[in-house]
């Protein structure tokens, strides 16, 4: 069959197969790439184990033979489903995709990028600093403009976590290491546990 | 009987005894329901203090605990995808789409009362067959047993939550592969803690320890679900799911009896092995609802079943678990190492001699068992009328009370900020995940199972001398992992089968 019969016989069916096609391999490609990665990694520990024939190496690399055994089965069979004319739901749910303006995108981008920022500026300036400036964070992500509902969310949601993880549960949570957030850590801890 | 009437008598009539059970109760529910903090770490706190009671409360005190710390995780599972035990994680599958549909009351009301129904019927097996079972389920289940249950489990449950049969796979697979970071289980080798990807050398203590499935569970229900939840307001879209106070009609009840039925077996059966207790009873019980049912395509989108199911088999596990200790002295979990632990401090060995030598202790261990489970009910009951409401708040206002339990309970986990990282990690690509049509769930299932299949599997081989086939010559871990192959086979034969219908039925 040429190229242009095999192009007008997928017309009458489908409009493009090429983006299913491509996210399909792409999918391939990443569960291979994963496969094949933790393979290479298994090397390291390729260590015999007495009274273990396999080693410590030999269930993880089952697992990754499985998991390039199991994506290709997945290509070959979405690729069979297409030319059999029986498409996957993927190929709507990529379609579903809305136009959206700049501010609601750097709003999608900010939820993901909040929590890591937090993560990452925590053990410098503490818990107890970065936690209000998380919450304030996250609530103006989510929309919440009004300055009441800003303050009382983020006292509330600060107040208890002090109240019951700090006062009661005694979880020791980091206090940072730049010495002027460590003292203010550690002042507001002395002063939630103050009378025990 | 008369030894149960006994210990009842002796629980109501003691005031200290009395004291103790209604705050073993409170304080199990509540500390089930935050992550993080869980009924081990208040039986931790407690444990100190036991050495100056009597033996007697301090058994009852921890029973209790188990009973309603086992149930107390089902709230917040259902009510924000955010289990309170790794036990409750499968009650979030269907639990959650029940509350965004407006159903919370009825998932509620269904894990209150068969978290009470599996916990009391355990209890009543318990007290009647506890020597008798014990010596059987010890004997009959070895690492062989234990590895084909493991499979059977998984080639039950691999596509639950999954677009296809082929992501519900991967998914597992790859939680799998998580599971081996660490160290191995037979030689202590440690694995994936360092190495070299395309040039770029790392190395990290923290893998050597493994990746923990607390902040997993946590950052692929519950952060994902604040990310999903986010995403949608950005995109106008989020809709507040309605508070509801319904509980199930009889009628609801009676339709999944059979599931009912089914997931105390399994629960109370994962209870009395040891190591395996009440996670995998409620994956077992999961797996197995989702096997039976006329409308499997049903779970993980709100179906009753899956929360029947997986509550009642968590609860069962409870006072099966109870048989291997006090029968042989052997604990299954680590509560029940605590409780042990207590029968140690006191000059105690539990075993067959201990229904000779202390009678009384066990009465009312198994009393107090059997009434924390009905009092479930009714503090379940007030919980369902003042938690629901909850869901009256808007999302923005809940999501930061979310991420901070959630940072909470994997920091509190071993006091390490990057077992937030990878909560956070897993909550992003929890996120991706649920908009590719892959499994959470099956991530999860890979990741508990993962460690103790691969224990279960190098004592197989170990003992089987390497000979594959020698799980066949044992009839229960024969017919299981014939069973799995089957389901395997069954559901591919399905999932291609199905598609050519579909054709069938457009052309």
């Amino acid at each position: 069959m040429t190229q242009s019969e095999n192009r007008s016989d997928a017309g009458d069916r489908t409009v493009s197969i090429a983006p299913l096609f491509s996210k399909s391999v792409l999918e391939w490609l990443f569960w291979l790439l994963l496969a094949g990665t933790a393979y290479s990694l298994t090397g390291n520990f390729d260590t015999p184990i007495a009274e273990y024939e396999f080693g410590a190496s030999g269930w993880p690399r089952v697992l990754c033979a499985a998991l390039a055994f199991g994506a290709t089965a997945q290509l070959l069979y979405k690729l069979t489903r297409k030319t059999a004319g029986t498409g996957e739901s993927e190929a709507t749910s990529q379609a579903a995709a809305p136009g959206l303006s700049l501010r609601a995108k750097l709003q999608r981008f900010g939820v993901f990028l909040v929590p890591f920022l937090y993560l990452y500026v925590m053990p410098e300036i503490g818990f107890y600093v970065a936690t209000p400036l998380f919450i304030l964070a996250i609530l103006l992500l989510l929309e919440v403009r009004s300055p009441r509902a800003l303050a009382g969310v983020t006292l509330a949601v600060y107040g208890l976590v002090l109240l019951i993880f700090t006062r009661f549960f005694y979880v020791a949570l980091p206090v940072g290491r730049i010495e002027a957030f460590y003292d203010v850590n550690n002042w507001i801890i002395g002063l939630v546990r103050i009378g025990m | 009987m008369i030894e149960f009437l006994n210990g009842t008598l002796t629980l109501f009539g003691d005031p200290t005894a009395l004291m103790l059970f209604g705050l073993g109760l409170i304080g199990g529910m509540m500390f089930g329901a935050i992550p993080g903090v869980n009924m081990l770490t208040l039986g931790a706190v407690l444990l100190p203090f036991t050495i100056s009671m009597e033996a007697n409360h301090a058994v009852m005190l921890f029973s209790v605990i188990y009973c309603a710390g086992v149930f107390g995780g089902a709230i917040t599972a259902i009510l924000f995808n955010i289990p309170g035990a790794p036990e409750n994680a499968p009650t979030c599958f269907d639990g959650y789409p029940m509350t965004v549909q407006g159903r919370s009351g009825k998932a509620i009301g269904a894990a209150v009362s068969c978290s009470a129904i599996g916990g009391v019927a355990s209890a009543i097996v318990m007290m009647a067959a506890t020597p008798l079972i014990a010596g059987w389920a010890v004997r009959a289940f070895g690492p062989q047993e234990i590895f084909a249950l493991i499979v059977f489990g998984l080639a039950v449950s691999a596509s639950v939550g999954a677009e296809t049969l082929w992501k519900g796979w991967l998914s597992v697979f790859a939680g799998l592969l998580i599971a081996t970071i660490g160290t191995d289980p037979v030689g202590g080798v440690p694995r994936f803690n360092g190495g070299s990807i395309l040039g770029f050398e790392f190395s990290s203590y923290y893998l050597s320890a493994g990746i923990h499935f607390i902040p997993m569970i946590l950052g692929f229900f519950a952060v994902s679900e604040v990310f999903v939840q986010a995403m949608n307001i950005a995109e106008g879209k989020r809709k507040r799911p309605k508070a509801n106070l319904e509980f199930p009609s009889l009628v609801e009840f009676w339709s999944v009896r059979f599931t009912m039925l089914r997931s105390m077996f399994l629960g109370f059966f994962a209870g009395i092995l040891p190591g395996i207790g009440a996670t995998l009873a409620a994956f077992l019980g999961y797996s197995q609802a989702v096997r039976w049912s006329k409308t499997p395509e049903r779970f993980g989108k709100g179906e009753l079943a899956g929360v029947v199911a997986s509550e009642t088999a968590n609860n069962s596990a409870t006072g099966a678990a109870m048989i291997p200790l006090l029968a042989l002295g052997l604990p299954g979990g680590a509560l029940t190492a605590m409780i042990m632990g207590i029968f140690q401090i006191h000059g105690m060995e539990p075993g067959p001699l201990i229904f000779i030598n202390s009678s009384d202790l066990v009465w009312v261990t198994f009393a107090a068992m059997f009434w924390a489970n009905l009092f479930i009910v009714f503090l379940g009951w007030l919980q369902t009328k003042t938690v629901v409401h909850i869901l009256n708040v808007p999302f923005r206002w809940l999501a930061p009370g979310i991420l901070m339990l959630a940072t909470i309970g994997a920091f509190a986990l071993r006091n390490l900020t990057i077992d937030v990282w990878v909560m956070f990690l897993a909550g992003a690509i929890g996120f991706f995940l649920r908009r590719t049509g892959y499994s959470a769930a099956g991530i999860v299932l890979g990741l508990i199972l993962g460690k103790l299949g691969e224990s279960a599997f190098a004592k197989s081989m170990q003992l089987m001398d390497y000979d594959f086939f020698g799980f066949f010559s044992r009839p229960i871990a024969g017919f299981l992992l014939i069973a799995a192959l089957l389901m395997v086979c069954s559901s591919i034969w399905s999932e291609v089968r199905g598609k050519e219908l579909q054709k069938a039925l457009i052309d």
